[in-house]
């Protein structure tokens, strides 16, 4: 986001082709223009294409030539779609991430097949950059909850507190391709410092897209806040047991930024099945996604186990 | 009051005057468009966002027609009057926001069941029975809460009260748009005739209004009451912005002066105070009570 200044009251970077602060709706400073007038004149307004007189159109919804019928355009808050500013480069390399896929697959455990790793094979690799905001964050948090702590003759009593809240670069994902668990194991080892304003060349890459626009981005990031301030009041709320917990917060210097993210979406077949899998873009050693159990393995531990079981209760029952 | 300037028309040179209290004229001659800047003062700043018209005069004789047509207690003239005349302006108003501290103070209900042993009679026998009972205990609770609230408007003129902006509010402040001479050009647009420092009060209050709301869905509990609350306003901020009105003079009767109906130019929301036919009421509640006497007497001769 280009950011031509800070706002005077709650000191977030206002977004260029916005009229008011978009946090709180102080209205932008003004662009310095000519000084104002010395004295009260008249002007007509004039077409560019004809000189004509101009007049508001109500069913043009614009300033239009009655004459020539050009229309001329009011300044408005811009609406433009969202899109990546902050480009993270791989770091992992296809046959790396293969790689990586082989090992996490013999890491499982002894209840997936034996085979596992050595008969899955891989059917698509596909580099992915998918999309999402960060955001930073001072704000006052108010809030107020039932709880169990203090509680007289009902089980509730209610608690009230305001404290404050710092967020550094918190996450919100903007990915129709990852689910929200799957951006939650990725999102912590990225190096936000090392982005670039271009994708840079990956063969075959795929890169996500926001599809919101800028007013639906900042209402995502507003409730992706106040979840926060719900989450982060709850750790002041005495007590063991909470219902009703309400959160207001007051944003002071709300920056938010826009990403796009690396990561490996990997397809690999075993026996005949396909299977998920993502490999982190820059940290090989985060892996994850569905694998197969062997169900020969399964029964091995649980028929012996039941019947140990069932021998036991004959035993005592026989007795 | 309605002071003049003159001014030199700048399509044809012709003399124009224009009342201090509108920002836009028309010049007699040749029927071009004139809007007036005026040196901003600080109680008549320089509007800084405006609204647009959306609503088209045809669709709002259209609104304004169903709505008068609508209340069955005024006087069949009004509700046959002929509505036609209609006028679009620039309304002058002030955009209200600021920062919200509040320190507020209720009880809250908090709601438990009690289990109860009574006695009672179940064919001629006395017999134990229990039941259960919701009890609220009423807990005090006080804290602070602070917000940014925003976007009140508060009428800046004296020729239409806020009272009357607000029926036809609100407005979708979206759609704001920076001001300038081509918004405006072509419509009556007023001047402000309240200073900011008039209407802050105004705007406070609305302001601490729809805090009382918002912390009335804060509260935590079963339900509560005794809310109480003091808000300390920081960070104000006033804007002149013009919004769009179609206004609609309703003429019913040669003796009455008009009712004037509003309708907000952007989203169509329409109001008027809708003159009432006493006449129709006094018919009404004396039909009413003719009904409940036939019944009643009805009743008492079935007997």
């Amino acid at each position: 986001m280009s950011t031509l200044s800070s706002c005077t009251r709650c000191g977030s970077p206002l977004s260029a082709g916005d009229l008011r602060c978009a946090v709180c709706a102080l209205p932008c400073p003004l662009p310095p223009s000519g000084e104002g007038p010395y004295r009260a004149v008249a002007k007509v307004l004039r077409c560019d294409g004809c000189g004509a007189a101009l007049t508001y159109d109500v069913h043009a919804q614009a300033p239009r030539c009655a004459f020539c019928g050009s229309v001329a355009h009011l300044e408005e808050s811009e609406d433009p779609l969202e899109e990546a500013e902050g480009y993270l480069p791989f770091r992992v390399a296809p046959d790396v991430a293969r790689e990586a896929l082989r090992g996490w697959l013999g890491s499982l455990g002894w209840f997936r097949p034996d085979d596992l790793a050595s008969q899955s094979s891989v059917d698509a690799l596909t580099p992915l950059w998918w999309v999402g905001w960060t955001f930073d964050v001072e704000a006052l948090v108010s809030w107020t909850a039932d709880s169990d702590a203090g509680a007289n003759r009902s089980r509730w009593a209610p608690h009230s507190g305001q404290v404050p809240m710092t967020l550094r670069a918190s996450l919100v994902s903007a990915s129709r391709g990852l689910k929200e668990d799957e951006v939650a194991r990725l999102a912590a080892s990225y190096d936000l410092a090392q982005a670039a304003p271009t994708p840079h060349p990956m063969e075959g890459a795929q890169i996500e897209r926001f599809d919101v626009q800028r007013s639906g981005a900042r209402r995502i990031v507003q409730r992706a806040l106040e979840a926060e301030a719900a989450r982060h009041a709850r750790q002041y709320v005495p007590g063991s047991a909470i219902r009703n917990l309400h959160a207001a917060v007051l944003p002071k210097r709300l920056s938010t930024r826009r990403w796009a993210f690396p990561c490996y979406v990997l397809a690999y077949r075993y026996r005949d099945r396909l299977y998920r899998a993502i490999v982190h873009g820059q940290d090989a050693r985060i892996v994850f996604g569905a694998a197969p159990y062997s169900l020969a393995k399964i029964l091995a531990v649980v028929v012996p186990i039941a019947l140990a079981i069932a021998a036991l209760v004959a035993y005592l029952m026989l007795r | 009051m309605h002071a003049m300037a003159a001014f030199e028309c700048q399509s044809c040179g012709a003399r124009v005057e224009i009342d201090d209290d509108r920002r836009t004229g028309k010049c007699l001659y040749c029927g071009s468009p004139q809007v007036i800047d005026r040196p901003p003062t600080p109680d008549r700043p320089s509007p800084t966002f405006g609204l647009a018209f959306v609503v088209p005069p045809e669709r709002a004789l259209e609104i304004a027609r169903g709505f008068v047509r609508r209340p069955l207690f005024a006087p069949t003239s009004f509700r046959k009057a002929k509505v036609d005349d209609v006028r679009g302006i620039y309304l002058p108003a002030y955009l209200y926001t600021a920062v919200a501290h509040t320190q507020y103070s209720a009880s809250i209900g908090e709601n438990y069941t009690v289990t109860e042993t009574y006695t009672t009679t179940v064919n001629g026998k006395t017999v134990n029975r229990t039941r259960t009972r919701t009890v609220t205990e009423w807990r005090d609770l006080s804290g602070r809460h602070s917000v940014f609230v925003g976007d009140h408007v508060v009428s800046a003129s004296r020729g239409l009260p806020n009272a009357e902006l607000e029926s036809i509010e609100p407005f979708d402040w979206r759609a704001i748009k920076r001001f300038g001479p081509r918004l405006i050009s072509g419509w009556a647009t007023e001047e402000a005739s309240l200073a900011p420092r008039d209407v802050a009060d105004a705007a406070r209050r609305e302001a601490a209004d729809a805090i009382g709301a918002r912390l009335s869905r804060f509260m935590p509990g079963d339900s509560h009451r005794n809310l109480r609350w003091q808000t300390q306003f920081d960070h104000e901020d006033l804007e002149l912005v013009l919004v769009p009105l179609w206004i609609l003079p309703v003429r019913y009767r040669e003796d009455r002066p008009p009712v004037r109906l509003l309708v907000n130019g952007q989203t169509g929301q329409v109001h008027a105070k809708t003159p009432i036919s006493w006449p129709k009421v006094v018919a009404v509640v004396v039909l009413m009570l003719a009904l409940i006497a036939l019944v009643v007497w009805l009743v008492t001769e079935a007997r």
